[in-house]
């Protein structure tokens, strides 16, 4: 298991075998290099072994819950927790004693004392597993965006398998890999497969927010212990200072730390803000296309040279994507129906090229400060209940970067993009992308649709899944909770950000992804985050006091990649028309050869221009390679751990507590 | 340009991006695209996107009907009245 994550923890591995349960935990170092390796064991005062750090009761009455001041627990986490000088001086104050300065000791002492409301407490990113030898008791927590992954199984006789990554699931031997059709019904409708749903029948991923608890073989709990609901009250703090303070907290590392420059406004503001705060010459990593309908290098070298970082660009062209298409699937462990995550692969491998192992970016801020398209036409489609001609008006102005407005894409277009759902359906946000993205599914094989015929499609399944208070938010607050459920957690933070950055080693880190930003941004008038079509309105006014007037004021381009020039050109990799000939087609046997026969003959002609096409034929593509890696003629082959852990703890004999370092 | 050069053009452009989608559906000039599934809301705009290109007319908002849009017959007779408007 160790051997098939060893990409997101390169740095050595280490193991302990408790009586019915064995961990495995690949390293990252970032904090406490010598010292901070996993798993970590708490001692144990009740077995009589020596405690290499005492833990004391301090409450009375009945503990929290999963409390266990005598200690005795083992922890295995993957992520940071980046407040932990704070927790471990606020530990030391209760009295306790620590002999390390990592966050890992922070966390697994805090849970011990405080039970599962510690979590409450954690400032990070995390995916952790927390195991009590006595209660023969296992919590897995994930942390509130999802920005760590978790994937479990669990087997009919009641074990559990878990790990960062489905691979790890199917390198233990306990799992086998088959395709789910309702988690791939999800990629082909919102991008990317919902949680607790994966595209792997059997495997599930734990939602972020979410914890499960797994007792003497049993499953007895499963719950999110944290809600991305829409906020109330008055924001709390200045977001100025909260965003600076942040990023202090995410430059936390005994490592140097990078930042990705996109060239707009949310990756500029948390550079400034890290060039600030660092304290040295600040290292930036951009994206830039060989094809200028998608590159924004001259945007980026503005802020680059203002801010004078360290800047460097890696050019993508088609046929980098194409190349590194099967490897960002095989990390992804799942088809897509992008290719933006493989131009942010290979700038991982830049990075990672540095010798940096922890960068800082933009991401989230979209969400929390409603900046994509996405909430403009949102704020359009009220107005053209109330104002037609003054919405089709600003309906013109959108979308720019098409190359052409509204207005000249016609009536039809617009009725669309204003009519497309009820005014009263809750998923109205959404379904323009939802009605454009199913087209992949037009390609579908016969068996496939008569499988599904009469399963709870994905957007059934999440209609049935809103919050209560759901029906009671304003349309641009609903397609906020959409957009962090649907395409944040499930998509943006995976195949496009942990799995893409940790396939080379490498950490993002998210400053807007902090719960208090996110809670601060959620208790703001909606009018301080998008009037009319001014988007990102208190976010932008801190950038103008951070950034050139020109980068504050920037327009949103959304990021995107080139998607069929990189499969169908005459210097195209050989596996593409392999994967797409009837044969190939019939490996996976998701898709009707006859129907996609006819869209390679259109992209072959130069004809598949749009995005609906274009989305048919990644998705295409990627779940060959999909199927490939994990089902197919690549899958096996996880070859057993060779070299020598780092930490050996065995708890299966009588003498249990040996530790070796 | 003819009716019938029309008609020929309609039916290639619908055969090359739709029903390549529904192997072995066979499409009649008269036959309604909504009610035989051949176009969704979406292949509906590239549709009415593909005749104000091709043919040089613009489309008004209340014109954007199954009568002037449903078929290939009604596109055929939309288009020779805007022809005949201009």
């Amino acid at each position: 298991m160790a051997r098939a994550v060893r990409h997101r923890g390169p740095d050595g591995f280490g193991l302990a075998l408790e009586r019915g349960a064995g961990f495995v935990s690949t390293r990252l170092a970032i904090v406490d290099l010598p010292r901070g390796w996993q798993p970590l064991r708490s001692g144990c005062h009740q077995r009589g072994a020596p405690p290499p750090f005492a833990t004391r009761s301090h409450q009375r009455g009945a503990p929290p819950p999963f409390a266990t001041p005598q200690g005795g627990g083992l922890l295995v986490y993957n992520g940071e927790v980046y407040n932990h000088p704070e927790l471990r001086a606020d530990l030391r104050r209760r009295g306790e004693k620590f002999e390390s300065e990592s966050d890992t000791e922070v966390v697994l002492r805090l849970l011990e004392r405080d039970g599962l409301a510690a979590l409450h407490r954690l400032n990070g990113q995390f995916a952790l597993a927390w195991w009590h030898a006595e209660a023969r008791r296992l919590v897995l927590v994930r942390d509130r965006f999802g920005v760590r992954p978790l994937y479990y199984a669990l087997s009919d006789d009641g074990t559990l398998v878990f790990g960062s990554e489905a691979k790890a699931l199917f390198a233990s031997g306990e799992v086998s890999a088959s395709p789910d059709l309702q988690g791939l019904d999800d990629i082909f409708t919102l991008w990317g497969a919902r949680p607790p749903r994966t595209p792997f029948r059997g495997v599930s991923q734990l939602p972020p927010g979410g914890l499960l608890v797994w007792e003497q073989g049993k499953l007895t709990a499963e719950r999110a212990w944290w809600s991305a609901d829409a906020g109330g009250g008055a924001p709390r703090g200045d977001l100025g200072e909260l965003l600076r303070d942040s990023v202090a907290l995410r430059l936390r590392a005994d490592v140097p730390v990078g930042a990705y420059l996109s060239g707009g406004l949310d990756s500029s503001v948390i550079t400034a803000l890290a060039r600030e705060e660092a304290g040295h010459r600040l290292r930036t990593f951009s994206v830039a296309f060989s094809d200028p309908l998608f590159d924004e290098r001259a945007h980026q070298e503005v802020v680059a040279r203002a801010l004078g970082t360290d800047h460097h660009t890696v050019q993508i062209t088609p046929g980098d994507i194409a190349a590194a298409f099967p490897e960002v699937i095989r990390h992804a462990e799942s088809p897509l129906v992008r290719t933006a995550p493989v131009p942010l692969f290979l700038l991982a491998q830049e990075v990672r090229r540095h010798s940096i192992t922890v960068v800082i970016t933009g991401e989230g801020a979209d969400e929390l400060f409603w900046g994509y398209d996405l909430f403009k036409e949102v704020t359009i489609r009220e107005l053209h209940d109330r104002e037609p001609e003054r919405a089709l008006g600003l309906l013109d102005q959108l979308y720019p970067y098409l190359g052409a407005g509204g207005a000249r894409r016609g009536p039809a277009w617009r009725r669309f993009l204003l009519e497309t759902g009820g005014r009263d359906d809750p998923l109205r946000s959404h379904l323009t992308r939802v009605q454009a993205t199913a087209t992949v599914k037009a390609f579908y094989h016969p068996d496939v649709v008569a499988e599904l015929d009469g399963k709870a499609s994905s957007v059934d399944r999440l209609r049935s899944e809103l919050p209560e208070s759901f029906g009671r938010w304003s349309p641009l607050q609903r397609a906020a909770w959409l957009e962090v459920k649907t395409l944040l957690g499930p998509y943006l933070l995976a195949a496009q950000g942990d799995r893409v950055a940790m396939a080379h080693g490498v950490e993002g880190r998210f400053p807007f992804l902090d719960h208090r930003v996110y809670e601060h941004a959620g208790a703001l008038a909606p009018e301080r985050k998008l009037d009319g079509m001014r988007d990102k309105i208190a976010l932008r006014e801190v950038a103008a006091t951070l950034l050139p007037a020109e980068a504050a004021a920037r327009p949103k381009q959304p990021y995107r990649a080139p998607e069929v020039a990189p499969f169908f050109s005459p210097d195209s990799p050989e596996w593409v028309r392999d994967l797409l000939s009837p044969a190939g087609l019939s490996e996976a046997g998701i898709w009707d050869e006859r129907r996609v026969a006819g869209l390679v003959r259109r992209a072959q002609a130069g004809r598949v221009e749009g995005i609906r096409e274009s989305m048919a034929l990644v998705g295409i593509l990627s779940t060959g390679l999909w199927h490939r890696a994990f089902m197919g003629q690549d899958a096996g082959g996880y070859s057993p751990e060779t070299a020598e852990p780092r930490v050996r703890i065995d708890n299966t004999s009588e003498a249990a507590g040996k530790e070796l370092a | 340009m003819s009716a019938i050069d029309v008609r020929g053009e309609l039916r290639s452009f619908i055969e090359d991006n739709f029903l390549y989608l529904r192997p072995g559906t066979e499409l009649a000039d008269g036959d309604d695209f909504l009610a035989r599934g051949i176009l969704d809301s979406l292949g509906f705009v590239e549709l009415v996107e593909e005749v104000q290109t091709r043919y040089e007319i613009t489309v008004a908002d209340d014109e954007i009907t199954e009568e002037n849009f449903g078929s290939i017959d009604a596109i055929v007779g939309f288009v020779a009245r805007k022809r005949a408007e201009t």
